[in-house]
């Protein structure tokens, strides 16, 4: 095509309007680049034909539906999966549109390069550098389609589950139709239902204090087994810490359900073990009693989760200077003081990142609390609510959304989660060094 | 004279508060070992005093032979290999990219996948069962790898990404002059370098399905697709409690991630370390 390009970039607006008219128009009328343009040109082409489909699922999951229950279940409109499409189907148009912002970039950059070389490229050597320039894309086309699809299509979903009734037992397609409730779920939860809302009053200041209680006494324990081990030099150090490190190399499901079953009130080793000793002689409810199996927990987890801080810490007391501790010697520092004034501060700001890494692992610690208790002691709500009295917001969430099918309450919980655990997220993205160079 | 003899007495103080402490740590995996050996099923029957009833292998035979342990094993070993092997491509070239390239919404994306990483999968489980349904992956191995490699990405994206970053670009330039394309600079270069933390990345994908129980629950139906988290956790449930089987079974799992996390403990560790400290 013939179409002539002024070379002093006075072009720009013609470009710029024949690539937003259509994608890839002004790789191929102006900048002669063929394959490309074809390339882009076919992906808006296929969009155009799905028009009418991506319309009605987008429809579909506005309207979720309408309840038709003289037709066999089979033919009736299922809710959640025209809402599930629904929001891949938006996923889908805005990747689009994203393809579309490349497209025109990508043309007014053809331009531009043409307007300082005076010369189109020949198309292989277009193709050259497209393939360079387009090799983010192919680079990360695999993370972006999964995380798409797998990760923001499900988590989207679920936020959007919160504004429905979707629920057991009389919103549960195919049978019945799912509705949008607007923030009613909210309501009932923080406050319009009395029962509910104790629950989750309990269950989230239970999930903040275990995920403070365990961070706290697997940090504080790993620290004092690494000092007791560095500290006295003794020649069989190693091997202790290799007895240490066992719970850590056990994977925590099996260790979690031996621990189950070994605190077991009517039959387990434990108390049996303390019965034959003579310590007790009515059975403990280690996991029974509603106090008793919130320490039994923490102290399970402290078995499970100090030899990884008693590692690591052991790894940074190791690295501080020896200097440091001789100049304080000599200006007459006691051993208690070299560790509160040198040991114990070092060590806390190099594993202040993991400290916090490990507290929000343990607001999700969903294995530690449903193999060892499943959630138990069961309390006076627990028929209702399904929530026990170790349970956890992610370990609430799995049971209501397993047994009690309360698919609407569990996505409040879930985003209950989601403002807990944002501010550190955004704090630990504030620490990293793209960030701190201003680079991002 | 008497600060020595007050010495000894503490230093002996100290051991001996080892080694209660290292009885109570060993505790409960001797008492598996010892179970695992035991005759009889039940933990209500079982001697609490480990070995006490003498040692048999029935239930390492009953493993083999009545139920579909190595089965088990099998798609288990395979799922982590998978999601190992794949989390290790994706991430690293994701992080790459993320690391050597400027582009439109770079940004908003990496944040995008900070925030992301905060949630557990499970959360989207539903939404997660339909689409594996709409593309044919329930009851299919590849479903759940699938599950697994797109929860792994976001963090470990960020995890290389910022591993990478401190590798200095003056070498991907000398590279680029010599003719070296983008791929052959991030297989030839980049990944050398960063042998530590895909090591480290490598490690850690392929334990956690080991035990996740959540997916394959959901994802896999037929008796003959189970994974061993399923399959233990059968043994001992409310209704039945066969847990000498349950830790023969268990004992199988953890006896090579013991030798290997010892082998490994040194590597693990300073790479845990770098790998957050570093950001």
């Amino acid at each position: 095509m013939g179409i002539k390009l002024k070379e002093d970039g006075s072009s720009k607006k013609k470009i710029l309007i024949t690539s937003i008219l259509f994608m890839g128009l002004g790789h191929l009328i102006f900048l002669k680049q063929y394959v490309k343009g074809l390339l882009y040109a076919a992906i808006e082409v296929i969009m155009l034909v799905m028009l009418p489909t991506i319309i009605s699922k987008i429809n579909g999951a506005i309207s979720l539906g309408t309840p038709k229950p003289d037709l066999p279940v089979k033919l009736r409109d299922h809710s959640i999966f025209m809402l599930i499409d629904g929001v891949m189907t938006l996923a889908i148009v805005v990747l689009f549109f994203v393809i579309y912002y490349i497209s025109v970039r990508s043309a007014l950059a053809s331009y531009k390069d043409y307007c300082i070389e005076k010369k189109f490229k020949s198309n292989s050597e277009s193709m050259k550098g497209f393939l360079g320039k387009a090799f983010p894309i192919f680079g990360l086309a695999p993370t972006v389609g999964l995380i798409v699809f797998f990760v923001i299509v499900p988590l989207m979903f679920s936020a959007l589950v919160a504004f429905t009734n979707y629920s057991s037992p009389n919103h549960i397609p195919p049978n019945n139709t799912v509705d949008w409730v607007g923030f009613a779920n909210f309501k009932a939860m923080f406050g319009g239902n009395a029962t509910w809302t104790s629950a989750l009053g309990r269950v989230a200041l239970w999930t903040l204090v275990w995920a403070i209680l365990a961070t706290a006494t697997c940090y504080f324990g790993g620290m004092l087994m690494a000092i007791i081990l560095l500290d006295n030099k003794l020649k069989i150090a190693p091997l202790f810490r290799g007895i240490f490190i066992l719970p850590y190399a056990v994977p925590s499901v099996v260790s979690m359900l031996v621990w189950q079953n070994l605190l077991n009130g009517s039959f387990g080793t434990v108390n049996r073990t303390l019965m034959k000793l003579g310590m007790i002689h009515t059975a403990i409810p280690w996991l029974g009693d509603q106090w008793l199996s919130k320490f039994t927990v923490v102290m399970i987890n402290l078995w499970a989760g100090f030899p990884y801080f008693m590692l690591l810490i052991t790894g940074t007391m190791t690295a501080i200077s020896a200097d440091l501790f001789e100049a304080a010697k000599i200006d007459g520092a006691g051993r208690f003081q070299l560790f509160k004034n040198i040991t114990l501060p070092l060590v806390m700001y190099q594993t202040m990142p993991l400290i916090i890494m490990s507290f929000t692992h343990n607001i999700n610690n969903f294995g530690a609390i449903f193999f060892l208790t499943g959630g138990k002691p069961v309390l006076s709500d627990t028929t209702t609510t399904s929530a026990g009295g170790t349970d956890l917001l992610v370990t609430w969430i799995y049971k209501l959304t397993v047994n009690l099918m309360r698919y609407n309450y569990a996505s409040v919980l879930a985003i209950m989660i989601f403002v807990i655990l944002a501010p550190f997220a955004v704090f630990q993205f504030s620490r990293t060094k793209s960030y701190k160079e201003g680079e991002l | 004279m008497l600060s020595r003899v007050f010495k000894k007495i503490n230093l002996g103080l100290v051991i001996l508060f080892l080694i209660i402490f290292s009885l109570g740590v060993m505790y409960p995996l001797v008492y598996v070992v010892g179970a695992a050996f035991s005759p009889g099923n039940s933990i209500a029957s079982l001697n609490i005093i480990p070995f006490g009833d003498g040692v048999t292998f029935a239930h390492f035979k009953e493993l083999f032979t009545n139920t579909n342990y190595l089965i088990w094993y099998k798609n288990t070993l395979f799922i982590a290999t998978c999601t190992s092997a794949l989390t290790i491509v994706v991430a690293s070239l994701g992080a790459y990219v993320f690391s050597r390239f400027h582009f439109t919404m770079k940004k908003s994306m990496m944040l995008a996948m900070l925030i992301l990483q905060i949630f557990p999968s499970f959360v989207g489980m539903i939404a997660i069962y339909v689409i594996l349904l709409r593309i044919g992956g329930l009851d299919h191995l590849w479903g759940l790898i699938l599950v697994y490699l797109a929860g792994n990405i976001p963090y470990n994206t960020w995890m290389v990404k910022s591993y990478i970053d401190t590798i200095s670009k003056s070498l991907d330039e000398s590279a680029r002059i010599d003719g070296a394309n983008h791929l052959t600079i991030f297989w030839k270069i980049i990944l050398p370098i960063a042998r530590p933390i895909i090591i480290f990345l490598g490690i850690t994908s392929f334990t956690a399905p080991w035990m996740d129980f959540i997916f394959p629950k959901m994802v896999l139906r037929s008796a003959d697709k189970q994974t061993l988290a399923l399959g233990l956790f059968s043994f001992v449930t409310d209704k039945k409690n066969d847990f000498t089987i349950f830790a023969a079974g268990a004992l199988l799992v953890a006896i090579p991630f013991i030798i290997f996390f010892i082998i490994t403990q040194k590597t693990m560790v300073t790479s845990f370390g770098t790998a957050a400290v570093k950001e």
